[in-house]
């Protein structure tokens, strides 16, 4: 009775098992986006960063901000108090971000005029801070809006990676489509292009360092370049900090106001 | 002047000791700011070179502000002036600040409704930024903070009137007089004691979907009525003199304002009914020539990108409630306000144009500016304020139309 019994629960696993690998194996562009935009985050990140603007001569400009993001279940808050360069410094930008798909609420402090700003969440095609990153290259984009296409599987820097493209479902979308490398083991963006709305290829945003830190993979450093317009972007973040218990009252306009 | 001279050269020496041994973060900006006027003999409104700096040190639980200026002219003397300084005090739910302070309100542009606590410098018209125009005010200013709402309480010891421009200035007002007046200033001043103080109240919430204000003062209008005394002479039954008493009244002022997204654009309205207040009048039977009526200011506002371009305009009128005939004012007066801003080369080039638009008067005032960011902290910017119309609160100056260039570095 017992050889049956390990008999019967040997081959339930064998099924599962076989199953399991052949679900991964068959995963389709949807599902490889859906565990991409699933990636555990963490409840709360703080970090400072820095952006080097490069234009097509090699000229550099510096911005530095500190940011703070917060999960809140359904909302993600996430607050950026600007240090450099001197005539933006104590700026204060924030945006809350609805998983029910409702419109980001976002608001700006400008030091000098002492008061915060309600500003409209519908220009997501703008620049942030004069860099090659719109606010929605910034945001999380939800795989919902897009209808993904898996192209292949692909080494890229030694690392398996599956290829996605990603058409958007709205017509008038900035990006006509993207193209997306995907790390197999932990389903990190390792690479992607954005297409214009003729179709060209407009930008590539390359991923250069990533670490775990308390048990969550987090991007450090990126590289936005405008092949088009030939002006790059780099993005460096440091002391990164994850799971510090962020308190709520750090995403209000008492802190927007005192600039930290 | 050589005391001046001395106050700049401490200054220096503190800047330098303060971010040397105690490690206080300065700031600040260095800018020349030089105006032409457009009409032949093209006299230069304004060569101003400024100063700026700012001290501020933050911990845990204390922090202060410390921003003196100084503004050089070649025409004038040295100014030297304290925009802020105060200290603040951080608990966990509330904030207090002392001292000198620019405490800003509601959410229209350009234009002062609801924003009553800091007084105005209008020295040189409304064409200065306007954290320029709105001065520091010396007071306390408590905070308690719960959630996304917000309670303030300001009270202010000692009244600060509004800062007008010299007679003789281009900017002053103009003032239709039938003679030459006589001015009487004993009722201009009002005195520093506790009975004069001001206080005023805020709620605000800022939350998902809207924000709003609620707001409250009780204090002393920040420009003085014009009292008139005639002198008729006996013989002709003429006008032979008149005598001018500015005056300082005391208002009550309730109000709010409010910001809503809807899909890409941003509504917003702000409004305050006064109580109080005086308004210059012809009728021979209303004593002093000014008579007390309570009056309405509100205005509606959108905000809206369109292809980069930031555009947003803003419709203000002003209601004096049982209006009479013979009120200087008209009973509404009609603003607009049309502002549209873009940037180009990745932030570092700003086109903008602000105008008002008087629509009583048809006057205007069109402000194009070119704003290039010639380095990091580094601006140059160019622009011009034209005047429209011959009368009217900008139609006065249809003689002043400007261009001006200013160089600012920022540190």
């Amino acid at each position: 009775m017992m050889n049956k019994i390990s008999l019967i629960l040997t081959a339930v696993v064998l099924i599962i098992t076989t199953t399991t690998n052949k679900s991964f194996a068959q995963l389709n562009g949807a599902q490889i986006m859906q565990k991409v935009y699933d990636l555990p985050t963490g409840d709360d990140t703080q970090g400072e960063l820095t952006m080097t603007l490069v234009n097509k001569q090699g000229e550099q400009r510096v911005r530095k901000l500190k940011q703070y993001i917060k999960n809140e279940g359904d909302i993600e808050k996430k607050i950026m108090f600007f240090t450099s360069p001197a005539d933006v410094r104590g700026t204060s930008f924030m945006n809350w971000s609805y998983n029910s798909g409702q419109d980001d609420d976002q608001w700006i402090y400008l030091p000098a005029l002492k008061r915060t700003k309600r500003i409209s969440s519908g220009s997501k095609s703008d620049y942030f801070m004069g860099s090659d990153f719109t606010y929605d290259d910034l945001g999380d984009r939800h795989p919902d809006e897009d209808n993904h296409k898996l192209l292949r599987e692909e080494m890229v820097n030694e690392k398996a990676c599956y290829v996605v493209e990603s058409t958007p479902k709205d017509e008038d979308y900035m990006y006509s489509k993207t193209i997306t490398w995907i790390m197999k083991d932990n389903f990190i963006g390792l690479k992607r292009e954005f297409h214009d709305e003729d179709g060209n290829l407009l930008k590539t945003l390359t991923i250069h360092k990533y670490e775990k830190i308390n048990g969550f993979w987090t991007i450090l450093k990126t590289e936005m370049n405008n092949v088009q317009k030939n002006h790059k972007t780099i993005m460096e973040f440091s002391n990164v900090k994850v799971n510090q218990g962020i308190p709520a009252s750090k995403f209000t306009e008492r802190s927007m106001t005192m600039g930290q | 002047m050589k005391n001046k001279i001395k106050f700049v050269l401490i200054l220096m020496l503190i800047i330098n000791q303060l971010n040397a041994q105690e490690n206080v973060p300065v700031n600040g900006y260095v800018r020349n700011y030089t105006g032409v006027l457009t009409k032949e003999p093209n006299n230069f409104s304004i060569i101003q070179n400024t100063f700026d700096v700012n001290f501020e040190k933050r911990s845990d639980k204390i922090a202060f502000k410390f921003n003196p200026y100084v503004h050089h002219y070649t025409d004038k003397k040295l100014e030297i002036g304290l925009r802020e300084a105060y200290l603040d005090m951080y608990f966990k739910n509330f904030d207090i600040r002392v001292g000198k302070q620019q405490i800003i309100w509601g959410k229209a542009e350009g234009v002062f409704i609801t924003d009553v606590v800091s007084p105005k410098d209008l020295r040189e018209f409304l064409l200065p930024d306007f954290d320029e125009i709105r001065t520091g005010i010396t007071s306390i200013k408590l905070n308690y903070f719960k959630g996304s709402h917000t309670f303030e309480v300001v009270w202010a010891p000692v009244f600060t009137p509004t800062q007008m421009p010299d007679d003789n200035s281009i900017w002053a007002p103009e003032m239709d007089f039938p003679v030459v007046p006589t001015w009487d200033y004993s009722k201009a001043e009002i005195s520093p004691n506790l009975e004069n103080s001001e206080v005023f109240a805020r709620y605000s919430f800022m939350g998902s979907s809207f924000d709003f204000e609620i707001v409250g003062g009780y204090f002393h209008y920040d420009d003085p009525a014009m009292h008139l005394t005639k002198q008729i002479d006996p013989a002709t039954m003429q006008l032979s003199g008149l005598t001018v008493r500015p005056e300082y009244h005391r208002v009550t002022m309730g109000g709010g304002s409010f910001s809503v997204p809807v899909g890409d654009w941003v509504f917003r309205g702000e409004g305050a009914h006064y109580s109080g207040r005086y308004f210059q009048t012809e009728n021979p039977e209303v004593a002093d020539a000014a008579i007390e009526k309570d009056n309405l200011h509100y205005m509606g506002g959108l905000d809206y990108t369109l292809g980069g371009v930031k555009l947003s305009v803003q419709f203000i009128q002003e209601y004096i409630l049982d209006y009479e005939e013979g009120i200087y004012n008209d009973e509404m007066e009609n603003t607009m306000t049309f502002l549209a801003k873009k940037d180009f080369f990745r932030e570092k080039l700003w086109i903008e144009l602000f105008s008002y638009i008087g629509l009583n008067n048809e006057d205007a005032l069109i402000r194009p500016k070119l704003t290039y960011d010639f380095a990091d902290g580094f601006e140059i910017q160019g622009g011009a304020n034209i005047f429209l119309g011959d009368k009217g609160r900008f139609g006065q100056y249809d003689e002043n139309d400007m261009v001006y260039m200013k160089l600012k570095y920022s540190f």
